[in-house]
Order: C-alpha cells, then sequence, then structure tokens
C-alpha cells in the first residue's frame, strides 16, 4: 500500500472516529447506515469484483447474519457481540453450500441463480420456518448494544462497533490484496481458464471467495440488527441485491468507489430529504451514464503495478 | 485524483454536520404511517388528518405556548422501514408519535419509542400490541379479540353459516385476527371448512380461491387488507363462488369498492363505525374541516382513530401542564371517557382503548355503506 | 375435475400473460446476449399508459372502438419508449464488457420503474373496465369474456410472431443475427435495424401484456414490473432463453406451474415453491 493511501486511509478513520463529538444521533444515525451499507458494499466486491463472479444475491448472506443475530439475541438471549462469530459462521457456511453446485455457471446464468436464491431466501423468512424467523414481520427487540462509557448514547455505541467492523473489513481488503488468494482471484476474474491452464484451482478459489464475502456480509448483517433492533424480510429483498451490485459497478470495484457509491445511494437521500423520492430515478440514470462514460466505474481499481503501457483497452471484468 | 479524494474524505462529515440546528421551542409529534406502498392511501389520511389537528391547535395558540411541530416519516407499510423510522423520529427528539397503520409497523416501532419514552398511539387492532408491558404505547381502535367474538356471533348465530372459509394474509394483524376468529367460530361451535393464507400484494388469488371453491363455503370471512380484499371479492365472484363475503375491519377502505368492481356489490365487511357515521358534534366539525382542507373525506375510520389517540396525548399533557411523557401516560393509563371524535376515550391499565361497537356494513350498488347488524 | 379443469383456465390466462411478457425478454436477449431488466417495468409502464390513454385522451368512455385505441396507442407509445431506450442506454454499450451494459439495464429498470411513481404517484391506481364482466360457465368451470380475449388475443399475437420470425425475410434476418451478428453483417443484414426491429416487436408485446394485467387484477402499481418480469423472465429461461417457442412454452408452463400448485398444495407453502427463479430450471444449468 502506497504511502499516500495509508495516510488517506488513517484520515478517513480519523475523521469518522471524531463524529460523535460533532454530529447528534440522528446523523450518527445516518453514518452508522453508511458504515454497515460500506462493509455489505465491500463484501459484495470480493465477490463480483475480485473474482470477477455475478452475484446477485448478496442481500442472502447480510440477512442471514442479520437473522443470527436476532434470532440469537431476542429469542436465545445471547448477548449481542457473542452472536457476531456464528452470524459470520453461518452465512460463510451457506455460501459455500450454495456456491458448491452453481459455481460453474458463468455470467448471466449465474446472477438468475443468484437472484433465485435470494428469492427462495425471502419467501422461506416470511413463511416463518421453523416457527423462529418471525414471518413477514420479522424479529422486533434485538438489544441495542451499549460500549463501555458510552451506556448514555446507543447511538455512539452502535456507530462505533460498525466503525470498527468496517476497520476489520478494510484490513482483510487489503491483506486478500497481498495474498496468494488474492492474486489467485485476480487471474480468475480476468481469465479463468488461463487462471486453471496456470494451476489455480479455480473451483476452490471461487468457492472461497463466495465463503468470505458472505462472512463479512454477515457480519454486517450483526451491526445492522444491533442499529434497528429488528430484522425483516423486505429488508435482504433481492432489489437490495441489485443496489450492492450496481454500487461494485459504478463505483469502479475500488474502496474509495464504492464508499462514493455507498455515500451517493444511502446518505445523500437522507441530507437532501426531498431527494429522497427522487433518489432512484437519479441513481438509475448516473448507473446508465457513468457505464456509458466510464465502463470501469466512477474509480477504477488498480492492481499490481503494471506499467502503464501494458494496459491495452479496457480490461473490466467480462 | 488525490484531491478528488481528499474532498470526498472531507466533505462527508461536513455534510454531516450541516444539519440545521432547531430551536427546541416547539412540540414535536410525529407520524410513522405507510406514505408510499400499497397502504399509501391509509397512511397519507393519518399525516393529513394529524397536519389538520395540529394546525387547529397552533391556530387556537399551541399546547401550552409550544407550537407543534410535525414530523412525517414514511414506513411504508413494512417492519423494516418501522424500525427505522421508530430511530429517525426518536432521534428527531419527537415527544410522541402518531401511528402506524399497520399493526406490523407500529409493532416493529414500538421497543425504540419504549426505550425512548416516546408516547405511541396506534390504531393497529392485534392483541400483542398490548402484551409487551410497554407503557409508551396507546391503542386508539379496538383489538382483534373483541372484534372477533363479534364476528364469530355474527357469523354463526346471525346469519347461520354451515360451511365457513377463513383467508388471511401472512401479517401479524391479518394472521392474529383470522385466529382469533377461528377460535371465537369454533366456541359457538362454526363449521370451518378451509383456513388458508394469501400472499399480500400477490394479485392473483384465482389459485387458492379455486381451491375454496371445492369446499363449497357458503361465506368467506377475509381477515386482511382492503388491497387485497377487494381484489379477492372481484376474483371470488369471478370464479362463480357463490358464498357471501365478509371482510374484516381494515377492508374498511374506499378502495375496497374500486378495487372489487361490480363484484363490490352485496359484500359485508366488519368495523367500527364509519367517519360518516359518527353522531357527535366533534366529529361532524372535525370532517368538515377535513373536507375544506383536502376536499376529500378521510379514507378510513382509522385516520380518525389516531387523531383520538393524539387528541388524547395533548389532553394529558394539558391537564398535567407538563410535556413529561411518564407523567402523561400514568394520567392516560386512567382516563375515563374524555370525549373524542369516535366516541368517549377510556384506556385500560395496558394502554388498550375500552368499549367497543362494532357493526356489520353490506355494501351497496353505489359503494355506499348500509348498515346490517349492530352489536 | 371441474377443478382441474378450472385451474387449467386460470393458468393458461396468466400463463398467456407471462408468454407475452417473456418474449420481449428472450428476443432480445437471443440478438443481444443482454438481459433487459427493464422490460418488466416497460409492462408496468404500460398499464399506466393504458389508464392514462383512456382517461385524458379518449376521455373514459366505453366502447369496441376505445378499446382498440388503448391497445394499439399503449404499444405505438411503449414501443417509442422502447427504441428510446435501446439508442441511449444499450447502444452506446455494444461493445462494451457484459457488465456494463447488465449495469445499465438495472439502472434503467430504476429510471423507469420511478419515472412512474414521480408521474403517476406511488398509489395503487385502479385500471378501468374496459370490457364488460361477462362470465360463461360451461361444465362447471367458470370463464370471463376478458379471460377469453386474453388467451385469444395472445394466441393470435404469438402465432402471428412465430410465422412471422419463421417464414419471413425480415424474421429470416433476425434469426440470423441471433445466430452469429458478424456473419449476419457480411450477409448484408443490418443488425442495428434488427434490434430496433426487436426492441419494437418485443416492447409492443410486452404493452399488450401490461394492458391485460391492468384489465385481469385492476390494481396497478408502480413498482408491480419487477413480480411480472420475473416471472416472465424465468418463462423465457424455462424455454431456453433466446428460443422464442420456448418463451411461448415456458410461459404457458409456468402460468399452469402457478395455478396447479398452488391449487393442489396448501396455498401456505406455495410461495416457498413459487418458482419465480428456480435455481435449477433445466436450461440454464449447462450453457453459458
Amino acid at each position: 500500500m502506497k504511502k499516500k493511501q495509508i495516510l488517506l486511509y488513517t484520515a478517513f478513520f480519523l475523521i469518522m472516529a471524531l463524529l460523535p463529538l460533532v454530529a447528534n444521533s440522528k446523523w450518527l444515525a445516518v453514518g452508522t447506515t453508511f458504515l454497515i451499507f460500506s462493509v455489505v458494499a465491500l463484501s459484495q466486491d470480493i465477490v463480483l469484483g475480485k473474482a470477477g463472479m455475478f452475484n446477485m444475491g448478496q442481500a442472502l448472506f447480510f440477512g442471514l447474519g442479520a437473522y443470527t443475530t436476532a434470532i440469537l439475541n431476542a429469542k436465545f438471549n445471547w448477548p449481542l457481540l457473542a452472536t457476531m462469530p456464528l452470524a459470520i459462521l453461518v452465512p460463510a457456511l451457506f455460501g459455500i453450500l450454495l456456491a458448491g453446485p452453481i459455481i460453474h455457471l458463468r455470467g448471466d446464468y449465474l446472477l438468475v441463480t443468484t437472484i433465485g436464491f435470494n428469492i427462495v431466501f425471502v419467501q422461506v423468512l416470511q413463511n416463518n420456518l421453523g416457527g423462529i424467523t418471525g414471518g413477514p414481520n420479522g424479529i422486533f427487540g434485538v438489544e441495542s448494544l451499549s460500549l463501555p462509557g458510552l451506556a448514555d448514547s446507543p447511538q455512539t455505541s452502535a456507530f462505533y462497533l460498525s466503525l470498527i467492523v468496517l476497520l476489520i473489513t478494510f484490513v482483510l481488503m487489503h491483506n486478500l490484496e497481498k495474498s496468494k488468494a488474492g492474486r489467485a482471484l485476480h487471474y480468475l476474474r480476468e481469465d479463468d481458464l488461463a487462471a486453471g491452464a496456470i494451476g489455480i484451482n479455480t473451483r476452490v478459489y471461487k468457492i472461497f471467495s463466495f465463503g468470505l464475502g458472505a462472512g463479512m456480509a454477515g457480519m454486517a448483517g450483526t451491526i445492522y440488527a444491533n442499529q434497528y433492533s429488528a430484522v425483516s424480510p423486505e429488508a435482504f429483498d433481492f432489489v437490495q441485491s441489485v443496489l450492492f451490485f450496481s454500487i461494485v459497478i459504478v463505483g469502479g470495484s475500488s474502496i474509495p468507489g464504492i464508499l462514493l457509491g455507498v455515500f451517493l445511494m444511502f446518505v445523500l437521500p437522507e441530507i437532501f430529504r426531498d431527494f429522497a423520492t427522487w433518489r432512484y430515478f437519479i441513481f438509475g440514470i448516473a448507473m446508465i451514464m457513468t457505464m456509458i462514460l466510464r465502463p470501469r466505474g466512477l474509480w477504477p481499481a488498480s492492481f499490481g503495478n503494471i506499467p502503464k503501457e501494458l494496459i491495452r483497452g479496457d480490461q473490466n471484468g467480462r | 485524483m488525490l484531491k478528488a479524494k481528499t474532498l470526498f474524505m472531507a466533505s462527508l462529515p461536513l455534510l454531516l454536520m450541516s444539519s440545521p440546528l432547531l430551536a427546541n421551542d416547539t412540540l414535536k409529534v410525529g407520524v410513522q404511517a405507510p406514505i408510499t406502498g400499497e397502504y399509501a392511501n391509509e397512511g397519507q389520511g393519518i399525516d393529513q388528518s394529524v397536519r389538520l389537528l395540529a394546525e387547529q391547535i397552533n391556530a387556537n395558540g399551541g399546547v401550552m405556548g409550544k407550537q407543534i411541530e410535525v414530523i412525517t416519516c414514511d414506513d411504508e407499510g413494512t417492519a423494516m422501514k418501522a424500525a427505522i423510522c421508530a430511530k429517525e423520529l426518536v432521534n428527531n427528539e419527537v415527544k410522541m408519535v402518531i401511528g402506524s397503520y399497520t399493526s406490523t409497523c407500529a409493532e416493529a416501532a414500538q421497543p425504540t419509542y419504549f426505550k425512548a419514552g416516546v408516547l405511541q398511539t396506534s390504531d393497529g387492532t392485534s392483541d400483542t400490541l398490548t402484551q409487551h408491558g410497554y407503557w409508551t404505547f396507546f391503542r386508539n381502535s379496538f383489538p382483534n379479540s373483541a372484534e372477533a367474538t363479534f364476528a364469530a356471533d355474527y357469523i354463526v348465530t346471525n346469519k347461520q353459516y354451515k360451511r365457513i372459509a377463513i383467508l388471511s394474509d401472512f401479517s401479524s394483524y391479518a394472521d392474529g385476527l383470522a385466529n382469533e376468529v377461528e377460535g371465537a367460530i369454533k366456541k359457538l361451535g362454526g363449521n370451518i371448512v378451509a383456513r388458508e393464507k394469501v400472499k399480500a400484494g400477490s394479485q392473483n388469488f384465482t389459485p387458492v380461491l379455486t381451491q375454496l371453491k371445492s369446499k363449497q363455503p357458503d361465506v368467506i370471512f377475509f381477515a386482511g387488507y382492503y388491497s387485497d380484499g377487494g381484489l379477492i371479492r372481484s376474483q371470488q365472484v369471478a370464479l362463480g363462488i357463490k358464498a357471501d363475503f365478509i371482510g374484516g375491519d381494515a377492508n374498511d377502505n374506499v378502495d375496497f369498492a374500486k378495487l372489487a368492481g361490480t363484484a363490490a356489490a352485496g359484500a359485508y365487511i366488519i368495523n367500527v363505525p364509519t367517519p360518516e357515521l359518527l353522531p357527535y358534534d366533534l366529529a361532524k366539525d372535525f370532517l368538515a374541516a377535513y373536507q375544506a382542507k383536502y376536499n376529500m373525506m378521510p379514507p378510513s375510520i382509522w385516520t380518525i382513530l389516531n387523531v383520538d389517540g393524539m387528541r388524547a396525548f395533548i389532553h394529558a399533557m394539558e391537564t398535567n401542564k407538563s410535556f413529561d411523557t411518564k407523567a402523561a401516560a400514568d394520567y392516560l393509563h386512567t382516563l375515563k371517557d374524555y370525549p373524542g371524535i369516535t366516541g368517549p376515550i377510556s384506556f385500560a391499565e395496558d394502554g388498550n382503548r375500552v368499549g367497543s361497537g362494532y357493526m356489520t356494513y353490506e355494501i351497496q350498488a353505489d359503494n355506499s355503506y348500509k348498515i346490517v347488524y349492530k352489536q | 375435475m371441474d377443478i382441474f379443469l378450472q385451474q387449467l383456465v386460470n393458468g393458461l390466462t396468466i400463463g398467456s400473460m407471462f408468454a407475452l411478457i417473456a418474449l420481449g425478454y428472450t428476443m432480445v436477449y437471443g440478438v443481444m446476449k443482454l438481459i433487459n431488466f427493464a422490460h418488466g417495468d416497460l409492462v408496468a409502464a404500460s398499464a399506466f399508459v393504458g389508464l392514462m390513454i383512456y382517461t385524458n385522451v379518449l376521455g373514459g368512455s366505453i366502447s369496441l372502438f376505445s378499446v382498440i385505441a388503448v391497445f394499439l396507442l399503449t404499444a405505438v407509445v411503449i414501443a417509442i419508449v422502447g427504441v428510446l431506450l435501446e439508442r441511449i442506454a444499450y447502444r452506446p454499450l455494444r461493445s462494451a464488457p457484459r457488465l456494463s451494459a447488465v449495469v445499465s439495464a438495472l439502472g434503467a429498470s430504476m429510471v423507469i420503474q420511478n419515472g412512474i411513481m414521480l408521474l403517476w404517484g406511488p398509489q395503487m391506481r385502479i385500471f378501468p373496465d374496459l370490457l364488460p364482466q361477462v362470465y360463461w360457465e360451461v361444465g362447471g368451470v367458470i370463464i370471463s369474456l376478458i379471460q377469453v380475449i386474453i388467451m385469444l388475443l395472445s394466441f393470435i399475437l404469438m402465432t402471428g410472431l412465430y410465422f412471422f420470425i419463421e417464414k419471413t425475410k425480415m424474421g429470416t434476418a433476425i434469426r440470423a443475427s441471433s445466430i452469429d451478428q458478424d456473419a449476419a453483417r457480411l450477409m448484408g443484414i443490418n443488425v442495428d435495424n434488427i434490434i430496433v426491429l426487436i426492441f419494437i416487436i418485443g416492447t409492443s408485446l410486452g404493452a399488450v401484456g401490461g394492458i391485460f394485467v391492468g384489465l385481469y387484477y385492476r390494481g396497478i402499481t408502480f413498482n408491480m414490473g419487477w413480480q411480472y418480469g420475473l416471472y416472465a423472465f424465468v418463462a423465457a429461461i424455462m424455454g431456453g432463453i433466446g428460443n422464442i417457442p420456448g418463451a411461448m412454452i415456458g410461459g404457458m408452463l409456468l402460468g399452469l406451474f402457478n395455478a396447479f400448485i398452488a391449487g393442489y398444495v396448501s396455498s401456505t407453502w406455495f410461495y416457498l415453491y413459487s418458482p419465480h427463479c428456480h435455481p435449477y430450471c433445466p436450461t440454464n444449468r449447462y450453457s453459458g
């Protein structure tokens, strides 16, 4: 990581960490939403941006994490933080199990299949499977965590918890990029036949990326359940998946690009109230315009140190 | 590149802080209602009538000198948005919240209001709403169990139907009401031939109805919302199912007849009196004011029930000469016969509204209501 | 037995609607290899355009003429929107990576869906009864005039399309373009024009489907496009996406599936099996 980048990320976290000193609880709630959705969008990036698989069902894993936390906390009285490991594990396992049989599908077919999973997931929740998902109402009354010293302001606690989770996500993403697995995913994305030919076990790495992305989304699910004290099926509808999918592509699959995308989609409508009804309309136009004008996204990711003269044309993931 | 990045990072907190700092000299009243979505018609009615009442109170000098400021949050009729709205309204420091229209949304928001000590009043009829022990919650309508007793009495004793089918959607209100009605009918010895569920908003109900047809019911009781009820009635007639249709209280909306089309005539709806039928002077004045301001009648009785909830809250604060919500709640829990638009308002210890006056209406060919049975 | 027949009639009715809408997906995919996510929203839009044409242009009078006018004018308006959509959102991305076009299609879907909301409001609107509510009872099965018209008109349109694709020169050009665009170009086919043609046919069939939805269900909402779009999309996939007769059969099968599963399995559990987009549809496993 370049020095400049380190400086910028440190500055970002410092500013975010100081936010509770100046912002009231209303704006902290907006900030928390921004952090939560950033984590989900980044987890989507692992599968879609890094490994190049058209996954349009990320809300499933996000929801699975949120429901795990909600069920354990509201129905079995587990402390909120104690639910987090399971809220990561359950979606990760599901990610691996679901990815197994469908991983050889490519492009549009994988996209359709993951949408299908997402829809079946929401239907299962609405049918109140095993009597524990609360049906279409979902589950209410999840505990609001209060961090030590912040007992009087649950919103500040939720904000810091989310910030910590985002920090963990950043570290994970950074390490992934530097690791063998990260390089393997990158080759996969560029050309999975070639990747297989040079000895990368494409199947394992594809499943790995699904599992990792699902686990991270599940972690975001815990802080989501904490923030709203409630979970319900429509929050994890496949339309949400479509949003995360679009944010990653429009953002250009880079961390600043994705954060910018989340900011535009979830924070801007809070600042400009009148904008709220127009947001999807404008975001839709922005999606079309971005793809036409900058097919690689607003803030395209770079990988490694490839000399500029070696890059031919656009090399967006296919 | 660096510039843009820095600009973005720096602008984020700035934008967040740019929230206008409102002077804290108004009484903030939150409205949590489905302004958009399937139940938009009801939500807008609640919002409009709360704003009308606030306007009337403000014109008379406000509440103990404070003007009322109405803050609306659209919960879209979904539990998740309701939970988000609850956070948002609490963060906006409202003292009381009117809404929401659906029991599910009211219930999803309840814990947040309770923790923040914000008074909440809803027309939600689900029995579970008042079973959590939240001192902040007051129901301005009457619970499902009361309606179920009336409905069962009407179905079994009065109309003497022999083959009863019960339909509901999956929501806590509708499922709860259907179960209550089922229980009450069984208690009276009625014969239930089918109990099915439909998915709210799915438009195509013919598969379920065709299935019902084979059971040859002579009455279909639908516990659910008007947006589905109207379509079910229309599709039921289209399929030639010659059973009577009885809709639960949430079918009471002007859109029911529009959706049912010609099939609306002859359908029965069970509810407390419609706004037009309220005999009280307060009601006549308020409806006239509503008609004058919005050039329409309120979409249903629910709108007015919510207004009554808000009137009771303000009455409590004025009697206590304090904006303290706990004191207001303590007063409200013993409130007896405060004159309301929908009749005298009394609350029980658990926040339930006391008393009920259900009726059965038959929809006429011109879509007007005719009372056919009274408690 | 009459329950079986009744479900059959109901299934074929909604199946016809799915099939009409599915054709738009499958034709676009066949030639452009693009899932046109905006198609479902165009279907929703056509119900609203039909409503507007009926109340504002025709003044709310019901006659045979106004029924035909609603169908034709809506199809024209929606076809124009479809062509504009292709020109603005898809054509510039013809040579771009697949993902860019997918996101552009999703963006177009959002724009159309929320455009409807901004124009006509978020509430449910009531579609007028253009056709008289007439029912016949044939051997215990109830059939309404609307159902007959939906099935009949869909059948005529689909047979027409089938012969157009199979028997005419233009149809041959469409088939050629969907097999290999470059080769088609070498044979002197103007693929750009073919794509415009496909959008005109696909969206106007979708427009008819949208009006059917309004006529049959009466309540129309701005976001109903997703629901019908998805069903139709699955129908297209079941029939083998890109395959025109396949989409027709897929739509019918999905309609029947819908009616029968809910008819014979308790409705409470139907929604779990509802094949919106069943992951193991036969055709999407091995291709791609």
